[in-house]
């Protein structure tokens, strides 16, 4: 199947195209559409493992030639995108009934879907820009769907964005200038022979648009605005999904483009790229996880988590040996996988409770939203890496990676945000669900049918791929074959090694049992007495009805001893280059006064140089 | 001995020598405040007690929650090597075999990991009571955790790259040929005492269950057969936490009476510390945490990384 | 006493148990309460008899009730008291409770306690030195051996009557009825 990239590609945006219309005629029509659309793109993209192919589409683009290939690492990418998205569409459908202009709203997120599965589909640099902007101005539309300070937020974003864009462009052009060819399989091979100085430029140039995209720490500011003022579907695919295009690009120049020997070795003396771009990386698990402790709004709290992640992702990324490398990928989709499951969970909640996500005054939903309840636990518990979940093995191969490497400065910043994590989440989880249940939201319902199946679809799909991690590092063995690294040695259930072993079905079957074993001896004594909530201890006086509940500041002392360090200087920072430059327009705005005789002014100037410079120079 | 045998001796010998400890432990303070203090076998008559009374119950996620941190207390028991030896077994008349039946399938990554289902159960479990005062125990209590957490990972990351392995079988019999952790990593196996008391939750450091400040924190709302399994919980997690001591920096023991008699000479360091100590408030608790003990495993860290 | 008798243990365990565990409840009721520390610390060492006082009435099975008892405190009595598990023993410590004690002409304070909980045992003194509390403990344990001391299945009993002299008294009672109780209650004297 030769065609199939272009048959995935053209489907995708002709879904956007036909939604829109579609919403013209009848807005159920165009629900169904979306749903179904998203789908099919699912399975059509399944059916599609296993037949990598490069296919050239335009012989002649400008004199460059534009091709979409099908390849292991999209692939993997692709099916990702298509899943989460698909997610997200079937989501949106309760929460978004009512809104206005949502024929507008499911065609951008078709067309977000679209611009994403041509990124990663695209087989040469130039329609890689192409659908990269496609990608990035559809989610600045989205993005500031809502109005409001949504606006600025969006603004922020499309900012940063344009400028690693530009940045990319640059990277792109001194390619076609160098060799001539921007096709990417052939770019492999023709930069082996580059030199240390170019490589290193082009790594920069790239690495500003994948790292904006990617929010790794300089370049973070954009992220907690922007997910936080989407709406909570669209933030679910925004942080599973669309900051995830960065850890495409990153890997496709690492990796398939520079090659593993030339950045290993990339360096000088003690400076090695791979280092110093892994501190970066521990710089960002540590900072912004401690930032998401102190945040009161659910959704602020979960974006820093996404950065924090992020960082992760570069320490698995960043050392190119194969566990690393089977790492970082596998933790993409385990992050995604969790990530959006607790922004539909926090889009569960707001859609309930009437749009509240304010930490401080939920509590207590879990006596009456228990599916959202079990998908913010089971989320916090892949965040955290609690064994059963994916995101514990991807982590283990993470973390063994960096001690075996020899490297245990970083494998301590990155357990030490795995502990800020744990603080954070379970501030989200008890002030969310666990606690007293306010009076304002006892009458709250449980979360609708299609809230519900997306929630408990990534419920499973993190416990599937932590039992049985075979099945996705199955498909990262393929990957890491094309990359060129030695292939991890599995089992559907493990990884077996000499440096230490993982059985996750071992330890699956040791904590089912011992669980019921201790269910049992817990029922051999009398079955307690079900209580109500205010028959609670409060010494001796009877519970005081809305006043019995701690949220507010929930680490406070942490608080007064970490917040003074915690500033975001970053985002201070850009703020004022913003300031200094509006103040700069604002003097070179003052060349337009509006009065005639100024302009005259100008001209006669203006000639009057000319005049002088032939006096002087005799230019002519 | 077989692999299931292993599998159900392990845990039982983890429930027996926790239980010990703590009526020891009572014991002890009660000795070192010049009174008698309980008979040794005090815990098992206030469990059996527990468990025979009908107490209140506020939902499933409260009784799972306490099921859940027991059950992980005691898959984290079947990881840790409990004495037993292949390296030098010709030279002492009574060793045995390792006696750790799941080292196979994880090592000191998921041991740590796996000490997480513990808090985790119960903070899930006091979330669920609905009461302030345990919200404010969990709090403390992650909050401790995160205090001691940070030394802690020095301390490991010291032993793992000193050792070049995360194993924990591989660990302790590269201790047992060359010499114990105390001398090849002596300022991580200091800090690792300094910690050991935030650790196990005893006094300097038992913020989270103040009974006088909070109302025992997480376990305000638990009575009956609950609060027998969170005594049974807290048992495990001493014998976890002494026995990881004992196998990282003790050289573990060639059988399982010597692994035992080391367990007890640690043991009885850290009682005698809680017996004489008052309660430090979270926030000197996070501070003292953060400055000795930190800076000694830093220390260390860095003097194992330059001289590899 | 007989905590070493194993056969006794394997007849009656929960008994023997809920004999040598008997852990208080840690409420002060009224100027009695400055007895309970020297008990429990070094000098007359209760631990040494399986009491120890705990935070919560979740935690506990033995409720001494130390001093004059005044209306405000007997709602966080009879709450406290619900609140705790089953099987519990209750223990009125000092004069007050009895029958009043130094305040029997009070406009303020109950004079017959256990017409609003049950009560297993009193200790009389005012106060009561600790070596009477270390009495009471070991006849508390008789009553328990001979399964006299049922205040708790006398409360459940008897709830309505019970339910009905606390509501005379304290006019609104914030909290439900623990056990279901029928709208017209026989005259039951307790």
């Amino acid at each position: 199947m030769r065609m199939l990239p272009a048959i995935i590609l053209v489907f995708a945006f002709a879904a956007a195209g036909l939604v829109y219309l579609a919403g013209r005629v009848h807005p159920r029509l165009r629900d169904v559409l979306a749903v179904l659309s998203s789908l099919v793109l699912v399975g059509v993209i399944g059916y599609g493992h296993g037949k990598w192919d490069q296919l050239i589409c335009v012989p002649d683009f400008l004199g460059v030639e534009l091709s979409l290939r099908l390849n292991s690492l999209g692939w993997f990418f692709a099916v990702y995108i298509a899943l989460i998205n698909a997610g997200s569409i079937v989501f949106s459908l309760s929460y978004m009934k009512g809104k206005e202009r949502l024929n507008f709203y499911y065609s951008m997120m078709l067309l977000v879907n679209a611009g994403m599965l041509g990124v990663v589909l695209s087989g040469d640099f130039l329609s890689f820009y192409i659908f990269w902007e496609t990608m990035s101005w559809s989610t600045y539309l989205l993005i500031s769907y809502k109005r409001g300070p949504a606006l600025h937020a969006g603004m922020k974003y499309i900012v940063m964005s344009l400028v690693g864009s530009c940045a990319m462009l640059v990277g792109i052009l001194s390619l076609h200038g160098h060799y001539g060819t921007l096709e990417i399989a052939q770019l492999g091979g023709l930069l082996a022979g580059a030199s240390a100085g170019y490589i290193v430029f082009l790594l920069l140039t790239m690495g500003i648009a994948f790292g904006i995209k990617f929010a790794i720490l300089p370049l973070h500011t954009w992220m907690p605005d922007a997910h936080s003022e989407a709406v909570s579907p669209f933030s679910a695919v925004l942080s599973g999904v669309l900051v995830r295009m960065g850890m495409y690009g990153f890997l496709l120049i690492m990796y398939s483009l520079v090659g593993v020997k030339t950045i290993l070795e990339l360096g000088r003396g003690a400076w090695d790229f791979h280092l110093l771009f892994s501190w970066l990386g521990a710089l960002t698990i540590v900072i912004p996880t401690f930032i998401a402790l102190l945040q009161d709004d659910a959704k602020r709290l979960l974006a820093c988590h996404g950065i924090g992640q992020g960082g992760d992702l570069i320490l698995g990324m960043a050392f190119g040996t194969s566990p690393g490398v089977a790492g970082g990928i596998f933790h993409t989709i385990n992050h995604g996988s969790y990530i959006a499951l607790l922004f539909l969970v926090v889009g569960a909640v707001e859609y309930r409770t009437g749009g509240v996500r304010d930490l401080n005054r939920l509590g207590g939903l879990m006596q009456r939203m228990p599916v959202a309840f079990l998908g913010c636990l089971v989320g916090i518990m892949g965040l955290i890496g609690i064994p059963l979940t994916n995101g514990f093995v991807s982590k283990w191969l993470i973390y063994k990676t960096l001690i075996t490497e020899g490297r245990p400065f970083l494998a301590f910043m990155a357990f030490v945000g795995t502990w800020g994590t744990i603080l954070s989440v379970y501030k989200l989880l008890h002030n969310m669900f666990l606690g007293q249940l306010p009076q304002e939201y006892s009458r709250v319902e449980k979360s609708p049918l299609s809230m519900q199946i997306p929630i408990l679809f990534l419920c499973f799909v993190i416990f599937l791929f932590g039992i049985l991690p075979g099945i996705p590092l199955r498909a990262i063995q393929g990957v890491q074959r094309e990359m060129g690294f030695a292939p991890l040695e599995l089992t559907l259930w493990g990884l077996a090694s000499d440096v230490g072993a993982l059985n996750m079905l071992n330890i699956c079957v040791a904590l089912v049992t011992a669980f019921a074993v201790v269910f049992l001896v817990m029922r051999v004594g009398p079955k307690g007495r079900r209580v109500a909530q205010d028959d609670s201890y409060a010494a001796g006086a009877y519970v005081p009805v809305d006043r019995y509940h701690h949220s507010v500041e929930f680490y406070n002392p942490l608080y007064r001893m970490i917040s003074p360090y915690l500033k975001d200087r970053v985002d201070e920072f850009y703020y004022w280059i913003a300031d200094r430059a509006s103040g700069l327009f604002d003097i070179v705005r003052r060349m337009y006064t509006g009065y005639a005789g100024t302009y005259v002014l100008y001209i006669v100037a203006f000639l009057a140089f000319l005049i002088l410079v032939q006096l002087v120079w005799q230019v002519w | 001995m077989t692999r299931i045998a292993q599998i159900v001796l392990s845990p039982l010998i983890a429930f027996v020598v926790g239980v010990l400890f703590l009526g020891l432990s009572r014991k002890i303070i009660a000795r070192i405040h010049r009174r008698y203090g309980p008979p040794i076998y005090q815990p098992v008559i206030d469990m059996v007690r527990l468990m025979s009374q009908r107490s209140i119950s506020h939902g499933a996620l409260f009784e799972l929650g306490v099921v859940l941190s027991v059950a992980g207390s005691f898959v984290t028991v079947l990881f840790i090597p409990l004495g037993g030896t292949e390296v030098s077994r010709e030279l002492h008349p009574f060793a045995h075999g390792v006696l750790c039946p799941l080292c196979g399938s994880g090592g000191l990554l998921v041991v740590t990991y796996l000490m997480l289902f513990g808090p985790l159960g119960l903070a899930l479990g006091a979330g669920a009571s609905a009461n302030p005062n345990a919200s404010i125990g969990v709090s403390r209590k992650m909050l401790l955790a995160m205090a001691y957490e940070v030394p802690f990972l020095l301390v490991l990351l010291a032993v793992m790259s000193h050792y070049g392995t995360i194993s924990f079988t591989e660990v302790v019999a590269r201790q047992q040929q060359a010499g114990w952790g105390v001398l090849s990593v002596p300022l991580s196996a200091v800090a690792g005492f300094l910690i050991l008391p935030a650790m196990l939750g005893i006094r300097p450091f038992d913020v989270a269950t103040a009974p006088q400040e909070i109302a025992s924190g997480p376990l305000a709302e638990y009575g009956g057969s609950y609060l027998a399994l969170i005594a049974v919980q807290k048992a495990m997690h001493l014998f976890v936490v002494i026995a990881l001591y004992v196998d990282l920096f003790l050289g573990g023991g060639v059988n399982l009476a010597t692994f035992l008699l080391k367990m007890l000479a640690v043991f009885l360091a850290a009682e005698m510390i809680n017996a004489v100590l008052p309660r430090l408030k979270i926030e000197d608790a996070v501070k003292f945490c953060w400055k000795w003990p930190t800076a000694l495993a830093l220390l260390q860290m860095i003097i194992t990384v330059v001289s590899k | 006493m007989d905590r070493n008798q194993i056969a006794k243990w394997l007849k009656s365990p929960a008994k023997m148990a809920n004999k040598y565990s008997l852990h208080a409840v840690y409420f002060c009721t009224g100027c009695g309460i400055i007895e309970i520390p020297p008990v429990i610390t070094t000098r007359w060492d209760a631990e040494r008899f399986g009491v120890l006082p705990v935070a919560t009435p979740r935690q506990g099975n033995l409720f001494m009730i130390t001093g004059y008892v005044s209306l405000k405190t007997l709602r966080a009595i009879i709450r406290t008291y619900e609140q705790m598990p089953d099987p519990k023993y209750t223990v009125g410590f000092g004069s007050c409770p009895i029958n009043g004690g130094m305040y029997w002409d009070s406009y303020n304070t109950i004079k017959h306690l256990d017409k609003y909980i049950p009560v297993d045992g009193w200790i009389a003194g005012c106060m009561p030195r600790p070596e009477a509390v270390f009495i009471g403990v070991t006849h508390l344990w008789t009553l328990i051996d001979k399964g006299k001391a049922d205040g708790y299945l006398r409360y459940k009993k008897n709830y309505a009557a019970y339910r009905r002299n606390q509501e005379m008294i304290l006019r609104d009672i914030e909290w439900p009825p623990l056990y279901p109780v029928e709208s017209k209650a026989e005259e039951v004297s307790v």
